[in-house]
């Protein structure tokens, strides 16, 4: 198991948003995690990447406990979130950005035109400020910018929030991609049906707590989950 | 090794225990949301670590008729596609449910079994239950996951079952112990060679003893593999005979304990009926060894039944139900013990001294009634024998445990 979470608790100030949820990632997997609006889906994040010290429960990434670890450890953890709202360098240039995800990489410059490959509107622009990209252009940058850091284990916060269908697909597809990289993905989304079409399994969570667990395709299926994120019939797509 | 789903069959106990973390935790959300028995009885239990589920209420056989027929469903009567029927104490009826997913994942654990037992795509299936068993049903659903090809008849006879084993050549045999033996038996008395057949494999429905098997493998010259399931959680589909022939318990989706000598498990996938430790009414032991096979679920050996149901050619019976149909005769409120012999069930009823003197016709009435009663209201045929108040005589629950499994 890549990650291991035990019975986490979390709450901000008195105010507990995650009560006892555990969840496991194993290496090579893409995990969602899919939950409506204040299921505590990004409080659970922000814990396990040390931004939000938990009230209880364990952390493991890769057997090591990194609970109570402050953020900026989790890159030797090889451990990097994008977080949810991109939270790009708007006055920085494209590849400024991406230098600062590779800070740590001392191959940055090597890793760079890996990523340049990867997400070629990146390299045309590459000289462009980064708040004067597209919604789903940024985007690709937050995910090139965590790519830098060549992470073994990478959170995913609503990548697709905000963004157009069509570049919601890319998003999707890119994420998709991260598989044959060897990537290991923990996925954070509203966005269900494309979730489970690219996770391997996924949690849904309610309220703090997580309600269902499975492979992603029986989760498609679930009565629970069609009703409550899919509206009559399940039929939504992301295409 | 023959393996269906090397992820979940060979995953490492550590993994698994996380799993079942993770699955119990979410049940009892589930459980606790959706199904308004179940939120009375655990209260604010919550569970930390597996050793907690200690802590947490037991279900009951009798929890599932008190609360019959969807009391204990967490899914409304919309999302439940399929009812199976069993039968549960004193007889009462208890029904099953399950979901699309359900059933899909009934299939997935079944092919895990077929798997097991060398079945492949390229094989022919030929399933051999007598109508009414619903473990047919898992049997199906488990051959299509692995794409094999099923002859979907169910043989009610013997000469069938032989006229389809050779113009079909199924190379695979699913079916009970008792049409088994049927076969070997008639394939004996007919000397017909069961190397003319094409059978590769023989999976019967429930263990057998060693010399049932050898005589099996012998009579149809076939691979003989057991399975074990319980209709209440699921029948076949709770676990898997191994090549080595160990019973591994499906653990990534039921979560199996010993309590008392009794095996309790709890579901933990299914979505129409979820069963929190669950008590089967089963003495079993449970070993959690390395097996040859690289499988990490746990060894269950099955013992017998703790409730004294029999079962009777496969159908499942308890002795109120015989209580209740002898009362509908004239031998109503005599004491009575029971056997089971093969496909029938033995029934010795005492008689008072003066009614075995006077009255042969009378007696002749009494059998034929008490036959026809059983026939009519349990669908199995009985043996009627009368006996003198001399005899030492009383009924005896459990005394044919062993027969049930």
């Amino acid at each position: 198991m890549l990650l291991q979470v035990k019975n986490l608790r979390c709450s901000h100030g008195n105010l507990e948003v995650v009560h006892g949820v555990s969840l496991h990632v194993r290496a090579g997997e893409i995990v969602g995690l899919l939950g409506a609006n204040g299921a505590g889906k990004t409080s659970l994040l922000k814990s396990i990447i040390g931004l939000l010290p938990p009230r209880q429960g364990e952390i493991y990434i890769d057997g090591r406990p990194t609970c109570g670890q402050p953020a900026w450890r989790s890159i030797s953890n090889a451990t990097v979130l994008v977080p949810e709202g991109k939270m790009i360098f708007a006055d920085l240039t494209v590849r400024e950005n991406l230098l600062i995800g590779g800070y740590h990489n001392p191959d940055r410059a090597l890793q760079l035109e890996v990523v340049l490959d990867r997400f070629p509107k990146l390299r045309e622009r590459i000289h462009q400020l980064g708040g004067t990209l597209s919604g789903g252009e940024q985007q690709m940058l937050a995910l090139g910018r965590a790519l830098m850091a060549r992470p073994k284990l990478l959170l995913l916060d609503e990548p697709s929030l905000g963004l157009a269908p069509l570049m919601v697909k890319e998003v999707f597809n890119e994420i998709r991609k991260m598989r044959d990289l060897g990537l290991t993905v923990l996925l954070v989304e509203q966005n269900v049906t494309g979730t489970l079409q690219v996770a391997d399994r996924a949690y849904v969570m309610e309220t703090g707590e997580i309600t269902l667990e499975g492979e992603a395709a029986d989760l498609l299926h679930n009565p629970e989950v069609k009703r409550a994120y899919l509206g009559k019939g399940g039929k939504e797509t992301w295409l | 090794m023959n393996i269906f789903d090397h992820r979940y069959e060979t995953m490492p106990r550590a993994e698994l225990e996380q799993l079942q973390l993770e699955r119990v935790q979410a049940l009892l959300v589930r459980l606790k949301r959706n199904v308004r028995r179940a939120r009375e009885k655990i209260g604010d239990a919550r569970v930390e670590s597996l050793a907690d589920l200690a802590r947490l209420p037991f279900t009951t056989p009798e929890d599932l008729v008190e609360s019959f027929p969807y009391g204990l469903f967490a899914l409304p009567m919309r999302e439940v596609i399929r009812l199976h029927t069993t039968v549960g104490p004193q007889g009462r009826p208890l029904v099953i449910g399950h979901t699309r997913n359900d059933l899909a994942q009934w299939g997935r654990l079944v092919a895990r079994q077929l798997v097991a037992s060398g079945v492949t795509a390229n094989d022919v299936v030929q399933m051999c239950f007598g109508g009414g068993v619903y473990g047919a049903a898992g049997y199906l659903f488990g051959a299509q996951v692995i794409e094999a090809s099923v002859i979907a008849e169910d043989s009610a006879h013997v000469d069938y079952t032989i006229a389809t084993l050779q113009n079909y050549r199924p190379t695979v045999l699913i079916t009970t112990p008792g049409n088994a033996l049927d076969l070997v038996t008639v394939m004996e008395q007919r000397r017909l060679d069961p190397q003319s057949l094409h059978l590769r494999t023989v999976l019967l429905s429930r263990p057998v003893d060693r010399e049932t098997r050898e005589r099996l493998a012998a009579g149809l010259f076939a691979r003989v593999q057991c399975n074990f399931g319980l209709g209440e959680i699921l029948n076949p589909g709770l676990c898997l005979e191994c090549e080595a022939g160990h019973f591994h318990v499906h653990e990534d989706h039921f979560l199996a304990e010993v309590q008392e000598g009794e095996l309790v498990l709890t579901t933990l996938c299914r979505e129409a009926l979820p069963l929190l430790r669950y008590r089967t009414r089963v003495t079993c032991e449970l070993v959690r060894d390395k097996c040859a096979c690289g499988r990490t679920g746990a060894m269950l050996r099955p013992g017998g039944r703790l409730d004294g149901r029999l079962r009777v050619n496969e159908t499942p019976l308890y002795e109120n139900q015989i209580a209740d149909v002898l009362a509908r005769t004239k031998a109503a409120g005599r004491p009575f013990s029971v056997s089971v012999l093969e496909r029938r069930i033995v029934v010795s009823v005492e008689i008072s001294d003066d009614l075995f003197a006077d009255a042969v016709g009378l007696i002749e009435d009494l059998t034929r009634e008490i036959e026809s009663e059983f026939l009519v209201r349990l669908g199995i045929e009985a043996d009627v024998r009368f006996i003198s108040p001399w005899s030492h005589l009383h009924t005896e629950p459990g005394s044919d445990a062993g027969n049930a499994i």
